[in-house]
C-alpha cells in the first residue's frame, strides 16, 4: 500500500495540536494528526452512578493512578494508567505526571483559568537576573493572545495590574459579594491586588481542542486524524538529515506503522514531546533537551470561615471568586525568594469539609451544620524556577506497553519554592484575619512537582542555539522543519496557568510555519 | 405456448402465491433449523436484569486484618462515625469489611499506617484500661482519640505518628460510609450530605464507537451493526 506524504505531521491533539491543525489547514496545508489514545464520547462512555455501585465505593482503585491526586474511581479511566505507561523517579523525590491520552488530551479536563504572561515573565532575567529571558516579549504575543481569547471566550474584568495584562475579554462586571469586599478591603492596604477571575467559557460548556479548534480544521477537508497511534520515534531523511515522519505503534494490535511528512509539529504535551525527541535523538545539539523542567507549586493555602455567614446566614454574603496576581518582587524585593505567587480565592456557598474540624461523630456533624455556607478558600500558584538540574532523561531499563523507553524524572523543589509557600500562607493568614475571618486549616507544604499539571520547559526557546533548543518561532535550532508547540518551549514558568500562552505560541508558530511553506523555505 | 395459455398460467401462479402467503401469516414463524448468528440476539429492546450490590447480601471473607485488628477497626468505625439521625453508622454500612479489602489491596505505606494504627490503639487500650480497644466505653475510646485529631487540607494529612493514622482513618471511614449503599438508602435527615453520585467513565478501550458527530473529532472507526432486529412484545 502506498503511503501518502503529508505536508505536516502533528503529534498530539490537545490545545497545542488542535491550534496547529486549525491554523495550518485553514491555510490549505494538508495535515495528519496522530493521537496516542482513543476518542472519548461522553454520551457512550459515561453514566451517572451512585458511588456504592462502584467496586471501590468511589475511592481511587488502589495502585492504579497513584500519582494522580486528582483521580477517583469515577474518573480513573480517563487518566493514563501508570502501569501501562510508567515513568521512573527517585523515591525521595516523587513526581506527579498527570496525563490524558484521549483525543483532545488534557484540553478535555482543565480548570479554564486563562491568563497572559507579562514581561515580568518574558523578560524575567532582565528584571531579577535569574535564568534567561524569552526571545519574545508580550508585544510579540499580544495579538495572538487576543485571537485565542476570542476563540475561547475568556471572561474577566479589565482590572489587571501590569503583571497580569488585560485581554480581549467577555467583560465580567458582576459586583463583588460582601465577603469578597471585606477580603479586598483587608488586602489592599497590604499592597495586594485583588482582581476578577479570568476563565475560558468556551462553547456549550466546554473549552477544548475538540470543540473549539478541531471542527474548524475538519471543515477544511485538509485534516486526517488517527487515534490510538502511539508514536515511537521520528524518522529522518538519510540525505538531508531532516525529520521526515514517524513510526507509530497501533495501540491495540501493536502493529508498527510509518507515515511521512515534510514538516513535523510536536504537540504531545511537554514531557511526551520531549520523550519523543530524546528517543529519536533529535534537536539536541545544545544538550538541553529535557532540562529546565518547571511547573507551579500548588497545595499550599488555607481554609477559613466568615463568621457572619454561619448558621445559614451566608446567602447574600458569600459567593464569587478572585485572583490575586503575583505581588512579590514587582516593585519591592523579597530577601527570601525570587519571583512570586498568585492566589486563587473562592468564597463558597457550599459545605465545609470535615477535615477543617478536629472533631468526630455528633460534634463534627454539628460543626459542619453550623459552618455550612461560610467557607473562604485561598490556594497558591507559585512560580518554580528553571534549573538545569531539574530534568528528564530516557530510562533505557524500562519500557511502556508498546516497548518504548520511558522517562526518568529528576526534579525537586528548592528553598526558593518552600520559602515562597511559607510566605504565601503567612500572608494569607494575615489578610483573612484582618478581614475578621476564622482560619480553620492551613498548609505550607507544596504538593509534589507535577501536581499542578502545568509542566513546562525541557525544550526551552531562545536566540542562542547553544543555550536553547527552539528559536523564537518554536522551531528547532537544529532542524528547520521540526516545531515543538506545546509547553516544552517555555523559558520560564510564571505563576499563570500556561494554557493561553501555549495556544498563542502554537498559533504564532503555525502561522510562521505556513508562511515559510508558502515561500517554499520548508 | 399460446399467448392465452401464458396469461392464464401467470394468473394462476399469482393466486397460488397469495394463498401460500396467507397460510404462512396464519401460523407462527418457526425458528430457522440452523445455527443462529449468535451476535444478533442482544438488542436495545432486551430487558436489563436488575442486580444489586453484594455488600448488603453477602458476608465478606476478611483477608487483611487479623481478628484482633478487625475488632479494633470495627470499634474505631463505631466511635468515629456512629449512627445519627436515622442514618447508618460506619459499622452498619459495612465499612470495616470494605476497608479490609481496600487497605489490603493498597500500596505498602497505606497498609502500614493502618496495621500500625490499630495495633497502637489496642496496645494503648490495654495500657490505659487493661481492656481491648474493642471493649472500651465511648468516653474511654474518645479520650484516646481526641488528642490526635487535627485539621488539615487535602493531600496533606498530619505526619506525626498516631495523628497520621487517626486522621487518615477518620477520613477514609467517613468516605466509605457516606459512599455505601446503606447510607444512600437512608432518608436524608441530618446534615447536607446526600447520597453521592457522580459521572462514571467506563474504560474507553477499545474505541470502536466514535462517530465524528457533535463536533467531536472524526476518526476512522468500526461502525455498529446496521439494522437491529425488532421483536414486537
Amino acid at each position: 500500500m502506498k503511503s501518502e506524504v503529508f505536508d505536516v505531521l502533528i503529534v498530539g491533539s490537545g490545545h497545542a495540536g488542535g491550534m496547529a491543525a486549525k491554523i495550518l489547514t485553514e491555510k490549505g496545508i494538508r495535515c495528519l494528526m496522530l493521537n496516542a489514545g482513543p476518542v472519548a464520547d461522553v454520551s457512550k462512555d459515561t453514566t451517572r452512578t451512585p458511588a456504592y455501585e462502584l467496586p471501590y465505593r468511589g475511592f481511587t482503585p488502589p495502585g492504579r493512578v497513584e500519582h494522580v491526586f486528582q483521580a477517583n474511581e469515577f474518573n480513573a479511566n480517563v487518566w493514563v494508567d501508570e502501569q501501562e505507561v510508567p515513568y521512573t523517579f527517585d523515591t525521595e523525590h516523587p513526581y506527579n505526571w498527570v496525563r490524558v491520552r484521549l483525543f483532545g488530551g488534557r484540553s478535555l479536563f482543565w480548570s479554564r483559568q486563562s491568563f497572559r504572561l507579562s514581561d515580568y515573565e518574558f523578560k524575567a532575567k532582565s528584571h531579577d537576573g535569574f535564568g534567561e529571558d524569552w526571545p519574545i516579549s508580550l508585544a510579540d504575543l499580544a495579538p495572538f493572545y487576543s485571537r485565542v481569547e476570542e476563540i475561547f471566550q475568556v471572561a474577566g474584568a479589565l482590572d489587571g495590574p501590569p503583571q497580569m495584562p488585560d485581554g480581549n475579554f467577555v467583560v465580567d462586571d458582576d459586583p463583588w459579594t460582601p465577603s469578597m469586599q471585606r477580603f479586598i478591603a483587608a488586602a489592599t492596604p497590604k499592597g495586594i491586588p485583588v482582581c476578577k477571575q479570568r476563565r475560558a467559557m468556551g462553547r456549550d460548556g466546554l473549552a477544548s481542542s475538540v470543540n473549539l479548534l478541531l471542527p474548524d480544521a475538519e471543515k477544511t477537508g485538509k485534516l486526517t486524524s488517527i487515534a490510538n497511534a502511539v508514536v515511537r520515534t521520528l524518522t529522518v531523511d538519510k540525505n538531508t538529515g531532516l525529520p521526515d515522519g514517524c513510526i507509530f505503534i497501533d495501540r491495540h494490535t501493536q502493529q508498527e506503522m510509518s507515515v511521512k511528512a515534510r514538516v513535523v509539529v510536536l504537540a504531545a504535551g511537554t514531557l511526551e514531546s520531549t520523550r519523543l525527541l530524546l528517543n529519536s535523538g533529535l534537536a539536541n545539539s545544545s544538550g538541553l533537551v529535557g532540562h529546565y523542567l518547571m511547573d507551579q507549586i500548588y497545595g499550599a493555602g488555607l481554609v477559613c470561615s466568615v463568621p457572619e455567614a454561619r448558621g445559614g446566614k451566608g446567602k447574600g454574603i458569600m459567593g464569587g471568586a478572585a485572583i490575586v496576581p503575583r505581588f512579590r518582587n514587582i516593585s519591592t524585593k523579597s530577601d527570601k525568594f525570587l519571583r512570586g505567587y498568585a492566589f486563587n480565592v473562592t468564597s463558597s456557598t457550599g459545605g465545609v469539609g470535615a477535615r477543617n474540624f478536629a472533631a468526630f461523630g455528633a460534634e463534627l456533624l454539628q460543626k459542619m451544620e453550623e459552618y455550612h455556607g461560610s467557607s473562604f478558600h485561598m490556594g497558591i500558584m507559585g512560580e518554580v524556577l528553571g534549573r538545569k538540574e531539574n530534568h528528564v532523561r530516557i530510562n533505557p531499563a524500562k519500557v511502556d506497553a508498546w516497548g518504548i523507553p520511558v522517562l526518568h524524572v529528576e526534579t525537586k523543589y528548592t528553598d526558593n519554592e518552600y520559602n515562597m509557600a511559607k510566605d504565601a500562607v503567612e500572608t494569607a493568614t494575615e489578610v483573612v484575619e484582618s478581614a475578621g475571618f476564622e482560619v480553620l486549616s492551613k498548609n505550607e507544604a507544596p504538593n509534589p512537582p507535577g501536581y499542578s499539571i502545568h509542566e513546562v520547559g525541557t525544550c526551552r526557546m531562545g536566540d542562542d542555539p547553544k543555550t536553547s533548543v527552539l528559536n523564537k518561532w518554536s522551531q528547532s535550532h537544529d532542524h528547520k522543519n521540526l516545531f515543538v508547540v506545546d509547553g516544552a518551549g517555555f523559558t520560564s514558568a510564571g505563576w499563570q496557568n500556561p494554557t493561553m500562552t501555549i495556544l498563542s505560541l502554537s498559533m504564532r508558530a503555525s502561522e510562521h510555519l505556513a508562511e515559510e511553506m508558502r515561500k517554499l523555505n520548508l | 405456448m399460446r399467448r392465452r395459455d401464458f396469461v392464464r398460467s401467470l394468473i394462476a401462479a399469482v393466486f397460488a402465491s397469495r394463498g401460500l402467503s396467507a397460510q404462512e401469516a396464519a401460523k407462527p414463524q418457526l425458528p430457522i433449523a440452523a445455527p443462529v448468528p449468535w451476535t444478533l440476539g442482544l438488542n436495545p429492546k432486551t430487558p436489563i436484569p436488575h442486580t444489586t450490590v453484594a455488600e448488603g447480601i453477602a458476608e465478606a471473607k476478611l483477608s487483611f486484618f487479623s481478628a484482633t485488628q478487625m475488632e479494633t477497626l470495627k470499634r474505631l468505625c463505631g466511635i468515629l462515625v456512629p449512627p445519627i439521625g436515622g442514618r447508618p453508622g460506619a459499622v452498619e454500612a459495612g465499612t470495616p469489611q470494605f476497608l479490609d479489602m481496600l487497605i489490603g489491596q493498597s500500596p505498602e505505606p497505606r497498609r502500614t499506617i493502618y496495621t500500625g494504627g490499630v495495633d497502637w490503639l489496642e496496645a494503648e487500650a490495654q495500657k490505659r484500661y487493661k481492656l481491648p480497644f474493642s471493649k472500651l466505653e465511648d468516653d474511654q475510646a474518645s479520650a484516646m482519640l481526641k488528642p490526635w485529631l487535627r485539621t488539615w487540607m487535602s493531600d496533606h494529612p498530619p505526619v506525626e505518628s498516631h495523628a497520621d493514622f487517626v486522621n487518615v482513618a477518620h477520613d477514609d471511614i467517613r468516605e466509605a460510609t457516606f459512599n455505601s449503599e446503606a447510607w444512600a438508602e437512608a432518608p436524608p435527615t441530618v446534615g447536607h450530605e446526600g447520597p453521592p453520585t457522580g459521572i462514571y467513565w467506563s474504560p474507553i478501550d477499545p474505541d470502536t464507537h466514535a462517530t465524528g458527530e457533535n463536533g467531536k473529532p472524526h476518526v476512522e472507526a468500526a461502525k455498529g451493526a446496521a439494522g437491529m432486529p425488532v421483536y414486537p412484545r
